[in-house]
């Protein structure tokens, strides 16, 4: 369970650190958002990656936390990046 | 494939290239620049470094990701390729341990050492293995190894199969070969892997600007942000995996040390307990005294660690009355491989001494280790590593692949391209497409192979390097895409058929293991239809992979004017033209800047 919390943690962390790209502030808006509003959103991902961190690592101790920590960000980042080619696809 | 989509391909190709090149123009030519050729730049040297290492070991270093990856699920392969051991619930370690204890004293008789693998939730057997006794002092060191029936102690009878410890053991040793060389050959191909690795980071110059970048369709860019996005998400685990591979082996290629330090066996001995579980038999007294009960010993050890932590049972000089019982935890409870064991006397039972730390050198070996194998790893954990590590398979395998897809742009005449890419193009089939069906292939032999055939395990062996070497005949004979697609089909299909053979040729069908809920043969079988589901998506995008059909004209005059570089940097094959550093002959950074845009904003 505490892997699934890590995982959706860490999912909504590199989103919006996608969403702060302005390549894909294009690609899924047609537009750049606002400097302010990427600001926020690259803060949120980065704190969202260290929560995520802090939970793991809180519930498993440093040596087993970050084992999982590192296989659930590299799934997290992956996953965002399917969901952004599969956007892409299906617009075009 | 025809002449014409051959040509198609290349010009394709080429246009992919030059719309890379074009970006990378544009920010290299932004300071007005000399028109001199500059010296070739850290980029261009870590590129060529990546794009070489990583092709020579390439072919092999995807068959050690690929059967690395599976072995993390060593212990289900090896249930569902002994299919005639019955699934059965968990008992106590303690008097497992006994039960079996009692059998090997019968097995392995006269033996100066056996070691005994309790079950776990993984694993449906007791496994041991002792130390043949010696039929002339020197002569060389026999083992001789069993699976027992936890529940009654028996050796289990099951037809001869490695199981899954043949992936394991390919891993890091191959096959016909003696062990030694194929752990030095597997060394050689880690450290080209480290090589690989820290040069691809240097090489990458926007890690983080196109961290989640992929454009679709354009040829070797695709395959390029594919590459990296494959290598960029794991590469904590890429580079851990890797360098950690080395460590467990490190003894073996770097012992100068420990051997200019360690010279006398009293000191070797001290070492040897440092960094390994195993008790080395001491001299037998000669005196006939029974073993004491090793439940009670579990028992103790159970207290101490928890019910279910308790591994193994080492047992030295069994009946002699100075024999020596070593109880060592599980994998599960730590991530260290470093010995801990509470070692017991083997004839009165009582505990002796409580071996729970070694030297931070050691530990740190022993993190290491564990890293490397994820033993400890619960069913959420080990899936994590086998996602990321089949990554790292993908990552070495669309290396491989935009080997050529680099370089078919540049071919002088496509139809008949030089030796060097035919090779590489035939040889990347059987190694990514063959290897599929080649390990396919050893899972039906398991089925199919009679039960009572001499040498059987050796045989499914054979059968997998068998279909191996005919899907590289297949892919030499065929036109290559043809041979990708074909072959990827075959893949799909002998994969996908398994379950179904495994219905036919054992009473464990895939329903009645849902419904009884014996998960190992339900997720084998699982995960043999997710895989050739894979497979069948990777066929479909080779079948509708059509070239556009694009003017050729684009690819003429850059063309020319990167062989002319190349032929001034003297690489021959033109290496540095994609990577990416542009030697300032291109257009004008306006014509390239517009060019680029033009492309994206498509």
């Amino acid at each position: 369970m505490i892997h699934v919390w890590t995982l959706l943690i860490s999912l909504a962390g590199f989103a919006a650190l996608a969403l702060a790209m302005d390549r894909h502030q294009e690609d899924l808006f047609g537009r750049e958002l606002s400097p302010r509003v990427t600001r926020l959103l690259r803060i949120v991902g980065w704190a969202g990656l260290l929560l995520a961190l802090g939970v793991i690592v809180g519930r498993q101790g440093w040596a087993l936390g970050l084992v999982s920590y590192s296989g659930c960000t590299s799934l997290a980042a992956g996953l965002v990046f399917l969901a952004l080619v599969v956007h892409q696809r299906r617009r075009a | 494939m025809t002449p014409a989509a051959k040509w198609s391909a290349a010009a394709d190709a080429a246009k992919a290239t030059e719309a890379a090149e074009a970006t990378e123009a544009t920010e290299a030519a932004k300071p007005a620049r000399p028109a001199k050729p500059k010296p070739r730049g850290i980029r261009q040297t870590m590129s060529d470094l990546h794009t070489w290492s990583g092709l020579l070991a390439g072919w092999l270093l995807y068959a050690m990701f690929l059967t690395g990856t599976v072995s993390y699920f060593k212990e289900e392969l090896s249930d569902w390729m002994r299919p005639e051991v019955a699934w059965q619930a968990q008992t106590d370690a303690g008097e497992v341990a006994q039960r079996v204890a009692d059998h090997l004293g019968q097995v392995a008789a006269g033996t100066s050492q056996w070691s005994l693998t309790l079950p776990t939730e993984r694993s449906n057997t007791a496994s041991a293995f002792w130390r043949m006794p010696q039929a002339t002092p020197g002569a060389r060191r026999t083992f001789g190894s069993a699976n027992f029936n936890p529940a009654t102690g028996q050796e289990v009878k099951a037809r001869d199969t490695l199981g899954g410890e043949f992936f394991y053991r390919f891993h890091f040793q191959f096959y016909y070969m003696p062990v030694i060389w194929g752990r030095w050959l597997a060394g050689f191909c880690a450290m080209f892997m480290l090589v690989a690795i820290v040069s691809g980071v240097i090489t990458h110059k926007k890690i983080f600007v196109d961290f989640f970048t992929f454009r679709w369709g354009k040829g070797q860019r695709s395959w390029l942000d594919a590459h990296n996005a494959l290598s960029v998400f794991g590469l904590p685990f890429h580079a851990m995996i890797t360098y950690t591979g080395l460590v467990t082996l490190m003894a073996l290629y770097m012992p100068w040390g420990d051997q200019a330090a360690y010279k006398s066996p009293a000191q070797r001995q001290e070492l040897n307990m440092q960094v390994n579980a195993f008790l080395q038999p001491g001299k037998a007294a000669g005196v006939a005294a029974p073993l004491a009960p090793v439940d009670a010993m579990v028992r103790e050890a159970q207290a101490r660690w928890g019910k279910d932590q308790v591994g193994r049972v080492t047992v030295t000089n069994p009946g002699d009355s100075s024999a020596r019982v070593a109880v060592t935890p599980g994998d599960g409870s730590r991530v260290s491989m470093s010995p801990q064991y509470l070692l017991f006397d083997g004839v009165s039972g009582k505990l002796i001494e409580v071996h729970d730390k070694v030297g931070p050198a050691a530990e740190v070996r022993g993190v290491m280790y564990a890293l490397h194998l994820g033993r400890f790893s619960d069913l959420q954990l080990r899936w994590l590593y086998f996602i990321v590590s089949l990554a790292g398979t993908a990552m070495v395998g669309t290396g491989l692949v935009m080997w050529t897809v680099k370089r078919r742009q540049q071919l002088p005449d496509p139809q008949r391209p030089y030796f060097g890419f035919r090779l590489v193009e035939r040889l990347n089939i059987a190694a990514i497409a063959g290897l599929s069906i080649a390990m396919a292939a050893y899972l039906w032999a398991n089925r199919l192979l009679p039960t009572d055939l001499a040498a059987r395990g050796a045989g499914e062996v054979n059968v997998f390097f068998g279909v191996w070497g005919a899907t590289l005949l297949y892919a030499m004979a065929r036109p290559a895409r043809r041979a990708w697609i074909e072959l990827l089909w075959a893949g799909a299909a002998v994969l996908a058929l398994l379950p179904v053979l495994n219905a036919l040729t054992t009473a464990r069908p895939f329903w009645r293991s849902v419904a009884v809920g014996d998960w190992v043969f339900a997720g084998v079988d699982l995960m043999l239809w997710a895989l050739a589901l894979l497979h069948v998506m990777l066929a479909l995008k080779a079948q509708r992979h059509k070239p556009r059909v694009k003017p050729a004209r684009k690819a003429g005059p850059r063309a020319v004017e990167r062989a002319k570089d190349d032929a001034v940097a003297g690489t021959g094959t033109g290496t540095g033209a994609s990577a990416g550093t542009g030697t300032g002959t291109g257009p004008g950074p306006g014509v390239a800047g517009s060019a680029t845009s033009a492309r994206e904003g498509a």
